[in-house]
């Protein structure tokens, strides 16, 4: 089949203008959003009954914001036929596990108390309905990436001026942005807010590709030797450490932990890939170890921080409060868990935790959905990962390669840190989990993530095949290489 | 896994021209490491969700219980003649509320909020009052969502209401705090520590916010229980303690006497280059004292000769036996007594012997609560036997009457030891030379065995007042430790004390 692939592609010479469009069914995708509709329509009659029953209704079953929940369908189900009629070979897996993280944020959302939002757009729409108006315009994002960009030059070629824009954006924050919860993150112009930070590290990941790939063959000679450590030829370190400096040395100005640990994270992931130097990784890691060392001494939030991690049980109902409670709520949970809507116990017409649509939405997950249902959303982030990587592997070359890995981090990286500090296995930073966290920032800035990975996952334009053959072939298309 | 390290090497196969790709090889390995991370994930929601799931839910402060808890009337608290001390009593909106008998209660009982929490024994006995303990942990988690779930239990104390509200008016707008316990048993009577706070007006939702906050703003400190949780320099009635750790380990005998003392009464003891000054009973002349009469007239520098002659490792062991060096087993939380800052190398954690002189009469880095002093004094009264103290005497709830009966902690010196400090004490109190110091304290008709301290503070900051003893000095049923801060001299302490003895066997004689 491989060979009469070539020959097509001889006897069909790519032609100077772009292919005219032409649909090309994707049954993966369609099978799996059939099967995700299926389990978010269960957990919202779940939700809907439950909410019932603890009010004191009888048993009937019933859908909880029927409306919402057809809305998102719908948002998925166009970005479907979107697909579909652009007749790209890109990933059929990635949009439909998406598309069920976010359906479990929405669920979450109407499950909450709606009035928790705080902006002035959030009150409005409620807490669920501002989310639904994000979750459709990152799907319509996603599908608009994943059809659109053909080429990555505009990503490849101007990676400096893309390094400006995102250290002007947070330079821009540093000026204007307000603060919260000891960080300054939002960035507020008339009645829009946003954090700039989510941009930010897709923005890195671009200049890191880049640059990486460009001065990859230099970066893996070791022309440099420092004793027993092998250095990379060290001018060509200079622009790279030093944008990186200047990203986390504003985001620990600006206190936000979170973001600068997964932008190391995203450094060092990418460093290794370049080079497959384990040395490199090892370096980084004893000067992330510094940088933390210092940051404990320097910084009244980080040794709070550290010390609510070690001992969260000696002041649980003062600084360690929101981990306790976050830890309490997951035992509530147990393995099978309470079912959405039955958890969460109001006290005094309060939460348990303050901060559960962002930054702990895993522990009210945990709770309703159990263990079972923590591991189901941790192995749905792993299926994006997984693609990202798969996606990196299959590439033609090494800046889409490197892009695509680094796009993959940007999404595995928090859910990683979050989901870990809510377990208290590292210290808490405020930093939210990918696509069920309320946050128009966080959430546009995946779906940009999302978008381009599709995108990367065509394996470059290709004359539309023969009706014949084309039903077999897309079974093998998100894997061969051109 | 698998199947990826098979597309890369199919790829590889593809494109036989080029190199292998190192960069294919390094994103499987990222991927290892990632999914390595998120298997310590699952782990980690597995340990907190399964294994520590049971700990976790039963946590006091776990909402769900709080949420029941706030329907549920708290158990009530009674003194030892049944005297209801606090109860619940429905709120408006249906949630009750606590009310406390006397404000002379709020640092011993603390306080029950649905604002501000909990505090005191309402907080140590949280589980009980509230019922969350009785139920066994099967039926805690099958019973998760039921609302009556919840078996309060009644706690009656050992504390006498009359008594405790006398130690507070007593003390009147001191700072300071009362001991009394019953050294044959450990039940205690009173444990007053003032300033007190208004715990009523916290528990009740209308009033919480102003009452929490004028007593946290209080300069006095009144949501501290100084009786349990107050150091204090302990001064001269620490004597006792040199006493009971020198005639115990055997460094002394009632008999001994030091040929120096005289003399050093005038110039100052030299230990090790210090003056060790006293000078304060000069009329004792060139009089050699024994042990009863260094303690009747206070004599700070025998008791440093004898704490000298102890030892500063024997000093720390015996003071240990009594209490110190760590908190008091109790019914609430306490601060641990310390002999010495320690970290010395003298022995005992002493510095040097010049630091184990200075603490051998009270002073140094010696501190004490008014617990362990009253401890103190129970011990020499109860023949030696230091008996566990204890507030709560009986539990009654929907599981039956559960009594708890006195316990012996330890027995620290021998019932002759015990006589011979007993006399001494009886001596300092009703002795020609040591009414001077602890008149006030001496009860008509009845023996009282004590002893006064003066604690001397740093800079011009007025001494701490202490009184320590118990009567009947024969066959003791009561033991008493009273502080007043910054009192002046042991005048003040003393007569708090004769008058709360006399008090005592006033109600006891019916």
């Amino acid at each position: 089949m491989a060979e009469s692939l070539v020959l097509m592609a001889q006897t069909r010479p790519r032609s100077q203008r772009r292919p005219a469009l032409r649909p090309r069914p994707r049954r993966r995708e369609l099978a799996l959003l059939v099967l995700v509709a299926g389990a978010l329509i269960v957990g919202s009659v779940s939700l809907g009954t439950t909410r019932e029953l603890l009010a004191g209704g009888a048993l009937r079953l019933q859908a909880a914001q029927p409306t919402q929940l057809a809305v998102y369908l719908v948002a998925l189900a166009s970005a479907h036929v979107v697909q579909v009629l652009a007749g790209r070979r890109t990933d059929q897996i990635l949009l439909p596990t998406v598309g069920l993280l976010g359906g479990i944020g929405l669920l979450l959302m109407e499950r909450l108390p709606q009035n928790l939002a705080g902006s002035v757009f959030g009150d409005a729409l409620g807490l669920a309905g501002a989310q639904l108006v994000w979750l459709v315009l990152a799907i319509s994002a996603i599908a608009l990436l994943a059809v659109v960009v053909r080429s990555d030059t505009w990503l490849r070629r101007y990676k400096y001026t893309w390094a400006a824009v995102g250290i002007g954006l947070l330079l821009l924050t540093f000026v204007l942005g307000s603060e919260s919860n000891g960080a300054l993150l939002t960035l507020r112009l008339g009645p829009i807010s946003g954090q700039p930070t989510e941009l930010l590290k897709v923005i890195l990941v671009v200049f890191l590709a880049g640059y990486l790939s460009e001065f990859r063959p230099l970066l893996v000679e070791q022309s440099t030797r420092l004793g027993p450590l092998r250095l990379p030829p060290l001018p060509y370190l200079v622009p790279m450490a030093t944008m990186l400096a200047v990203a986390i040395g504003i985001v620990v100005i600006q206190r936000d932990l979170g973001a600068a640990l997964l932008l190391f994270a995203v450094f060092l992931g990418l460093v290794y890939v370049a080079t497959t130097r384990i040395s490199y990784v090892l370096i980084g890691l004893v000067l992330f170890v510094i940088g933390s060392y210092v940051a404990y001494r320097l910084f009244g939030t980080v040794r709070v921080r550290v010390d609510i991690w070690l001992h969260p049980f000696a002041d649980a109902s003062g600084d360690g409060y929101q981990i306790v409670q976050s830890l309490e709520a997951f035992a509530r949970g147990g393995i099978l868990g309470t079912g959405l809507g039955n958890g969460l116990p109001v006290v005094g017409g309060r939460l348990p935790i303050p901060a559960i649509h962002t930054d702990f939405p895993l522990a009210a997950l945990g709770e309703e959905l159990g263990l079972a249902g923590i591991l189901a959303i941790l192995g749905l982030y792993l299926i994006v990962i997984e693609r990202g990587l798969r996606i990196a592997a299959a590439s033609a070359d090494d800046f889409r390669a490197l892009l695509a890995t680094g796009l993959s981090r940007v999404v595995g990286g928090p859910a990683f840190i979050i989901a870990a500090g809510n377990l208290k296995l590292i210290p808490l930073t405020g930093i939210t989990l990918p696509f069920i966290s309320y946050g128009g920032s966080s959430l546009t800035a995946n779906a940009v993530v999302v978008g381009l990975l599709l995108a990367l996952s065509d394996q470059g334009v290709e004359p539309p095949p023969p009706p014949l053959l084309a039903g077999r072939r897309g079974r093998w298309l998100g894997w061969r290489a051109a | 896994m698998a199947r990826m390290a098979g597309g890369m090497s199919q790829e590889q196969r593809a494109q036989p021209g080029r190199a292998p790709r190192p960069i294919a090889v390094a994103i499987v390995r990222l991927w290892l490491v990632l999914l390595t991370a998120f298997a310590v994930l699952a782990a980690g929601a597995g340990y907190w969700q399964v294994a520590q799931a049971q700990d976790l839910v039963n946590r006091a402060d776990d909402p769900l219980l709080v949420a029941a808890a706030r329907h549920t009337a708290r158990g009530k608290i009674l003194d030892r003649d049944g005297t209801v001390l606090a109860s619940s009593r429905a709120g408006p909106n249906g949630e009750p509320y606590r009310v406390y008998a006397s404000r002379a209660l709020a640092p011993v009982l603390g306080y029950a909020s649905s604002v501000y929490g909990t505090s005191g024994l309402e907080q140590a006995f949280d589980a009980a009052l509230s019922g969350v303990s009785s139920a066994d942990p099967v039926d805690a988690l099958l019973a998760k969502f039921r609302r009556d779930r919840f078996h309060p239990e009644d706690l009656t104390l050992s504390l006498s209401l009359p008594l405790q509200q006398a130690a507070v008016r007593l003390l009147g707008s001191n700072r300071g705090a009362v001991v009394m316990l019953d050294p044959r048993s450990g039940e205690v009577l009173v444990l007053a520590s003032t300033p007190t706070f208004d715990a009523s007006g916290i528990a009740n939702p209308s009033t919480a916010r102003a009452a929490f906050g004028a007593a946290a703003a209080d300069p006095g400190q009144p949501l501290v229980d100084r009786a349990t949780q107050g150091l204090y320099v302990p001064g001269s009635v620490f004597k006792i303690v040199t006493a009971v750790a020198a005639l115990g380990s055997g460094a002394i005998t009632p008999s001994t006497r030091y040929a120096q003392q005289p003399a050093a009464e005038t110039t100052g003891l030299l230990v090790s280059g210090f003056r060790v000054h006293d000078g304060h009973h000069l009329f004792t002349g060139s009089e050699e004292l024994d042990f009863a009469r260094a303690v009747e007239v206070s004599c700070n520098i025998y008791f440093a000769l004898a704490g000298l002659a102890t030892g500063g490792a024997e000093m720390t062991a015996w003071a240990d036996r009594l209490g110190f060096g760590a908190p008091i087993p109790f019914d609430l939380p306490t601060a641990a007594s310390q002999v010495t800052g320690g970290g010395g190398s003298f022995g005992g954690g002493f510095r040097d012997d010049v630091e184990l002189a200075n603490a051998a009469y009270g002073q140094a880095e010696t501190l004490v609560t008014p617990l362990q002093m009253a401890l103190v004094a129970a011990t020499v009264a109860n023949d030696g036997v230091l008996m566990r103290p204890h507030l709560v005497i009986r539990r009654s709830g929907a599981g039956g009457v559960t009594l708890v009966a006195p316990e012996v902690w330890r027995q620290v010196i021998s019932p002759d030891v015990a006589h011979q400090i007993e006399a001494a004490m009886l001596q300092a109190v009703e002795g020609p030379d040591g009414r001077q110091f602890t008149a006030g304290a001496a009860v008509p008709g009845i023996p009282v065995a004590g002893k006064s301290g003066t604690a001397q503070l740093d800079g011009s900051a007025q001494p701490h007042s202490w009184f320590i003893g118990f009567a009947p000095a024969t066959q003791p049923q009561i033991a008493i430790a009273v502080i007043v801060e910054q009192g002046g001299d042991a005048t003040r302490a003393s007569p708090i004390a004769g008058q709360l003895l006399a008090q005592y066997f006033a109600l006891a004689r019916p």
